[in-house]
């Protein structure tokens, strides 16, 4: 056993050396390295292991943990050499300016440095529909109604002129993307710019908004009622007939959920990363 | 109740429809219908017909924010600024859910003496003298 | 057969093997026809896979002694003292220097400290050799030439003709092999390892590439035409390319006339492409815009020829950057005006 603990513990610093030269071949290597050892992590400490268990079980329920969405490399061949440069830029990055954890349909408060602004900083205060982009070039869009006006802003997060950001209400809602708020009723993207934020413990779980939203009448901007969208936020029963709905499905493509080239399970890649942001924010 | 409760606030519902019909992808066009924002009589008394974009001052007839464009407003010819469109454009920098103008003389000054939208600050960018039409604005963002 | 004596030598039961085991392969496969076609697929040049014949044991020898080899014939051009080095020139106005074979990894984009955005390619300097000096007379009698190779192969694929090159250098084999047109002065012995810090940031180069093949394409797409209208009473004339030119006078069609055919997966160049950042641990090059090729495709690196960059070429590391050079170089170079993401914030 003691042997088996070593070799695992000797490559696993193999791997660490290898710096993800080839991620499939790292997951495939992880999940036999948790197969063999069951469990037993670190070499030197053969004795205190189910202590250092508890530990790291501990901290999931005390403090919740984070990766955000960009640093997940998209999956492509590419050499995993060029997301490993990107990320070191992207940490280089948030050790000056403090990205604070937020998803889809948190209320953020934006301030960028703009030199046609008065006194070169400007504000922006709106609910985030949509994060998209990998790496650098990651984006998120806020969205608020000043003055009667639709207003949205693409942000990049990695963009120089970012000043500050701050989460105003840390929440999550019933979807990944709410550009469907384009298509409701103003008063579900109206978010006043001189609310107090929100407080919420790290260790509190994300409370999700259950909230469903009114929609404008129809034709709306996209289809929202078709299953590609699977928008889960809007009252269809106020605004489109049991027919509709079911004349709906008729584009629905139920055989994409057993689709497997289709999956992606970044899980351990995820906890991976992590791992490696965490220890590089820390020094 | 359902249809009832979902009738637009006052403020959408002005004189002609709430949702364009012209393709959000390419900028103002001609036939584009637009909001005029000022607080100017002419762009703000109803009537049965949109302001439509009849001609666009620009190379390629494609009209952004700070061209100048031609409306048809009110069976008569105007000359508007494009203070914003449904577009995205440039990232760090806004979208606005309706097309904009703000109408001006033949000779550039602003017709209204006030503007009811936000005003993107990138306008101060451009080239162009838009100085009378930014000291009148409300609101930047 | 005579690909692998060399490298078998030390194995000499397994020679023996494979040489008894040949004989009625030969055989066999001129009987039925099938087996001739599935002979013929396989290699033109050996009737047998490069390790039909080696037990499992034996395959992973090589594999491991492949790999020894290949990291101590790289150790070893790190050492200066091991021979006499050529002499080093100064750099002059009219000297050409020779440029490297890098791997493209992708893009990303890159801001200026005035907040301007750009997008940047990634090159990748791997093992990065000069394979071979030709002298005036012996490339094409108007200048020298040096030829690069990058990105270490496996030998077992490959023919004996090629892989002597490398033995003469003393290099592993490379996936890719370029020449470069340089004067007399930039000449580099064969075996010196070139780096990213070759080029650095603020100068201009130029990138060739093998374009991404697109296969068979009709005119819209490979030449750009417009094609004819949707409707208006069209009959199956939509992307066609219409009139191929006069009819009876020239009575013919003039060469040149652009028709449909196989687009892309030829080579194209993109000329005068700023260096915005060196990473010099990794040797990756951070060049302005986009790149011909596809990810991970091998391109060729060089000075600009554009004279209006010229001036910003002007005195590079002269041949070219050498490692054990005095020269102390920080991990990241960056041009002045480029945002590094670690700095405060502008403004």
């Amino acid at each position: 056993m003691a042997a088996c603990t070593q070799r695992t513990g000797a490559l696993a610093r193999l791997i660490q050396n290898v710096q993800f030269h080839h991620e499939r071949m790292f997951s495939v290597f992880s999940l036999r390295l948790q197969a063999a050892g069951s469990g037993d992590k670190p070499p030197t400490f053969t004795p205190p292991s189910k202590p250092v268990i508890l530990d790291k079980s501990k901290p999931e329920e005390a403090a919740r943990r984070f990766v955000s969405p960009e640093f997940i490399p998209p999956r492509q061949r590419t050499a995993p050499l060029k997301f490993f440069l990107e990320r070191k830029d992207m940490i280089q990055r948030r050790r000056v300016l403090n990205i604070p954890e937020f998803y889809v349909g948190s209320v953020l408060s934006v301030t960028t440095s703009d030199p046609h602004a008065s006194n070169n900083t400007n504000r922006f205060v709106g609910i985030c529909i949509q994060r998209s982009g990998k790496g650098l070039g990651a984006t998120f869009i806020l969205r608020n109604i000043i003055d009667g006006q639709g207003v949205e802003i693409c942000y990049e997060l990695y963009n120089p002129r970012m000043k500050h950001i701050e989460v105003l209400k840390l929440e999550k809602r019933l979807d990944d993307n709410l550009m469907y708020l384009r298509d409701a009723l103003p008063e579900y993207s109206t978010f006043a710019f001189d609310v107090k934020p929100v407080h919420l413990s790290p260790t509190q779980e994300v409370p999700v908004n259950e909230m469903k939203v009114r929609m404008k009448p129809r034709p709306w901007s996209k289809r929202w009622e078709r299953p590609k969208f699977n928008i889960k936020g809007i009252r269809f029963d106020l605004c489109l007939t049991p027919e509709q709905m079911e004349h709906a499905q008729k584009w629905a493509e139920p055989w994409r959920q057993y689709d497997m080239l289709k999956e992606y399970d970044t899980s351990t890649l995820e906890e991976k990363i992590y791992q490696e942001v965490q220890a590089e924010l820390r020094k | 109740m359902a249809f009832s409760s979902m009738t637009l606030p006052k403020m959408l519902t002005t004189h002609y429809r709430s949702f364009s019909v012209s393709t959000v992808v390419t900028a103002l066009q001609k036939l584009t219908r637009v909001r005029v924002v000022d607080n100017s009589s002419l762009g703000n008394s109803p009537y049965h017909r949109s302001p439509r974009v009849i001609h666009v001052y620009t190379k390629n007839g494609v009209g952004k924010v700070g061209d100048t464009v031609l409306l048809a407003i009110k069976g008569q010819k105007k000359k508007a600024l494009i203070v914003g469109h449904k577009m995205p454009g440039s990232r760090m920098s806004p979208r606005f859910d309706s097309n904009n103008v703000v109408l001006i003389e033949e000779n550039g000054n602003p017709t209204g003496t006030r503007i009811k939208a936000p005003i993107p600050t990138h306008l101060r960018k451009l080239e162009g003298d838009y100085s009378k039409l930014l000291a009148i604005a409300q609101r930047f963002v | 057969m005579a690909v692998w004596t060399c490298r078998l030598l030390r194995l000499s039961d397994a020679l023996v093997y494979r040489a008894t085991a040949i004989l009625p392969r030969t055989g066999a496969g001129t009987s039925p026809l099938g087996s001739v076609l599935v002979h013929c697929v396989r290699t033109a040049k050996t009737s047998t896979w490069w390790d039909e014949h080696l037990t499992a044991d034996n395959v992973e020898f090589l594999k491991r002694d492949v790999a020894e080899d290949y990291s101590r014939l790289t150790a070893a051009k790190l050492n200066p003292l091991k021979d006499e080095p050529w002499p080093r020139h100064e750099w002059e106005e009219q000297s050409r220097r020779v440029g490297l074979v890098a791997v493209k990894l992708g893009m990303m984009p890159m801001w200026t400290k005035s907040g301007d955005r750009h997008v940047v390619t990634m090159l990748q300097v791997q093992d990065c050799h000069v394979i071979k000096h030709m002298p005036k007379d012996e490339y094409d009698g108007r200048s020298a030439a040096l030829v690069v190779g990058a990105k270490n192969v496996s030998p077992f694929y490959r023919s004996v003709e090629y892989l002597e090159k490398f033995q003469n250098a003393g290099v592993p084999p490379k996936q890719k092999l370029t020449t470069f047109r340089v004067t007399e002065n930039a000449v580099i012995k064969p075996g010196t390892p070139l780096y990213a810090a070759h080029f650095r940031p603020g100068q201009y180069v130029d990138i060739t590439a093998k374009t991404i093949g697109k296969g068979f394409q009709g005119v819209m797409k490979r030449w750009g035409f417009k094609g004819q209208p949707a409707t208006h009473g069209q009959t199956k004339t939509h992307r066609r390319p219409g009139s191929l030119g006069p009819g009876g006078d020239p009575a013919k069609v003039f060469k040149g006339k652009k028709m449909p055919g196989r687009m892309g997966n030829v080579y194209d160049t993109a000329f005068g492409l700023k260096v915005w950042r060196v990473n010099t641990k990794n040797n990756i090059l951070y060049v302005n815009g986009s790149v011909p090729g596809h990810r991970n495709c091998l391109v060729k690196v060089r000075d600009t020829v554009l004279p209006r960059h010229l001036e910003k070429n002007k005195n590079p590391p002269f041949p070219t950057y050498f490692a054990d050079g005095d020269e102390e170089l920080p991990e990241d170079l960056y041009t002045e005006d480029m945002f590094q993401f670690g700095e405060p914030l502008p403004e």
